[in-house]
């Protein structure tokens, strides 16, 4: 496994050197890679599929304008979806968040986020219905560590490389944020069963 | 009930596949024992239930897309991007045009040109010396001009000295008759007439370095020369001897010798 990793990677940085020659072909390939792996992060982060186009688009055009700054040894694949990670927040921060919530005082993890769309209990009966708007109400690091982890099955060892964070930083964050969705989703699994 | 806690904190990390082995042994042993921690990871599944809820819409918008013709939108964003940047403003194709680089080694003649025509007019200017130097003069240090000029004083004294001793040496030494004869004629005239020139020149040079002893005899010989210049046409033998006694008893002579000696002793 660690094997075919380190090879892959390899090949990854014959194509990244291609492009940092501005070799198109290269790039093409590149982006056809790595292109499902970040728009399953930014879709299952926003839930939106016209966002998540948007942030794979610019999660590239980043990776092309910056790829002077990757060496070997990086993994490819962290780098990358650091770049889409650090797009993310800003999108979401611009786009989604209410002006005035983000405060020093207030620590991300610590906050949860304002509810949007949020299901009545009388009118949801599905998982999913339930399910979507709790994890939208997560702090911002709590849901991408939850993200990472659930759809994008990362290691908890890669998110902490990708949120540049330490290892329990991230097996404390994954605990809240599970913690969180079980208080979030109670009261509706209640009513439901 | 500490056990409880500390458990409860890998529940995540157990759901997730993300504990060591030894943890997760422990962990299955403790909620065989535990009814409470076992319930409290039932609902923890529900969360994963849930989460799992949302992969049909994933696996849906995931199909909606198209991944092969993506990658080449992307590009086309990007290497069209590069090779059509935004219009340029007027101010930058005024400077692409002024900035080609086909007049790369104009500017740089131009550049060269203006250094080495610096560097000539630097030295033109700041050189006039070399210039005057070429032109007959000559610059010196101040003492060193001072001490030319002494030079040229005490010489030019010394040489009017030594032809002022001659003459009267020649007035003194001829007979009355002869000395009357000798300053009425053209020569001794002409010679007078030079020696009062040239004590003039001397006079500013004589003050300037305050050769006092030196000034005091020439001004007495000034004085005699120009009193035989003006009465020597009708001048008779016994004023000429009366004359002549004068300047022996002054000891005119032995002061000029005696000057001279010492003006030579001091060369420089």
């Amino acid at each position: 496994m660690e094997q075919e990793r380190t090879s892959k990677n390899e090949d990854v940085y014959i194509l990244v050197e291609k492009i940092k020659k501005g070799d198109r072909e290269a790039f093409m390939t590149v982006t056809h890679l790595y292109q499902k792996r970040v728009f399953l992060l930014a879709f299952s982060f926003f839930h939106n599929r016209e966002d998540a186009l948007d942030i794979v688009q610019e999660t590239f055009l980043r990776f092309y304008q910056k790829v002077s700054l990757y060496r070997k040894g990086k993994n490819f694949q962290n780098w990358l979806l650091q770049i889409a990670k650090n797009l993310c927040i800003d999108y979401y921060r611009k786009n989604y968040k209410k002006g005035g919530e983000l405060r020093k005082e207030n620590p991300i993890d610590d906050m949860n986020l304002p509810l949007q769309n949020e299901p009545d209990p009388h009118t949801f009966s599905d998982l999913k219905g339930i399910f979507t708007p709790c994890l939208k109400k997560l702090a911002e690091k709590q849901r991408m560590v939850f993200v990472m982890k659930h759809y994008n099955q990362l290691h908890y060892n890669e998110i902490s490389q990708i949120l540049d964070i330490s290892l329990g930083t991230v097996k404390s964050l994954h605990f809240k944020a599970v913690q969180n969705l079980r208080g979030l989703m109670a009261p509706y699994m209640g009513r439901q069963v | 009930m500490m056990d409880c806690k500390k458990y409860k904190k890998g529940f995540a990390a157990f759901l997730y596949g993300e504990l060591e082995e030894d943890e997760r042994k422990l962990l299955k042993a403790h909620l065989e024992m535990c009814p409470q921690c076992t319930g409290e990871l039932e609902r923890l599944k529900e969360v994963k239930k849930g989460a799992n809820s949302l992969q049909e819409d994933i696996e849906n918008a995931m199909t909606s897309v198209d991944w092969d013709t993506l990658p080449m939108q992307i590009a086309e964003n990007i290497f069209k991007k590069e090779a059509h940047p935004a219009p340029e403003s007027w101010m930058e194709k005024l400077s692409r045009l002024i900035f080609r680089p086909r007049l790369k080694p104009v500017y740089a003649g131009l550049l060269v040109g203006i250094i080495l025509g610096s560097i000539v007019t630097f030295m033109v200017v700041r050189t006039p010396r070399s210039v005057m130097v070429e032109a007959g003069e000559f610059f010196a240090p101040r003492d060193f001009l001072e001490n030319v000029e002494l030079e040229i004083a005490r010489r030019d004294t010394l040489d009017y000295l030594e032809k002022s001793q001659y003459l009267l040496l020649d007035f003194v030494q001829s007979p009355s008759e002869e000395a009357a004869e000798f300053w009425r004629s053209e020569f001794a005239l002409q010679k007078t007439r030079d020696l009062l020139s040239q004590k003039k020149y001397i006079n500013s040079q004589l003050n300037k370095f305050q050769m006092a002893k030196a000034k005091a005899i020439c001004d007495q010989i000034e004085l005699l020369f120009y009193e035989l210049t003006q009465i020597s046409v009708d001048l008779s033998a016994e004023e000429i001897r009366k004359i002549q006694r004068l300047i022996e008893e002054k000891d005119l002579l032995l002061k000029i010798k005696l000057l001279r000696r010492e003006l030579k002793q001091s060369e420089v």
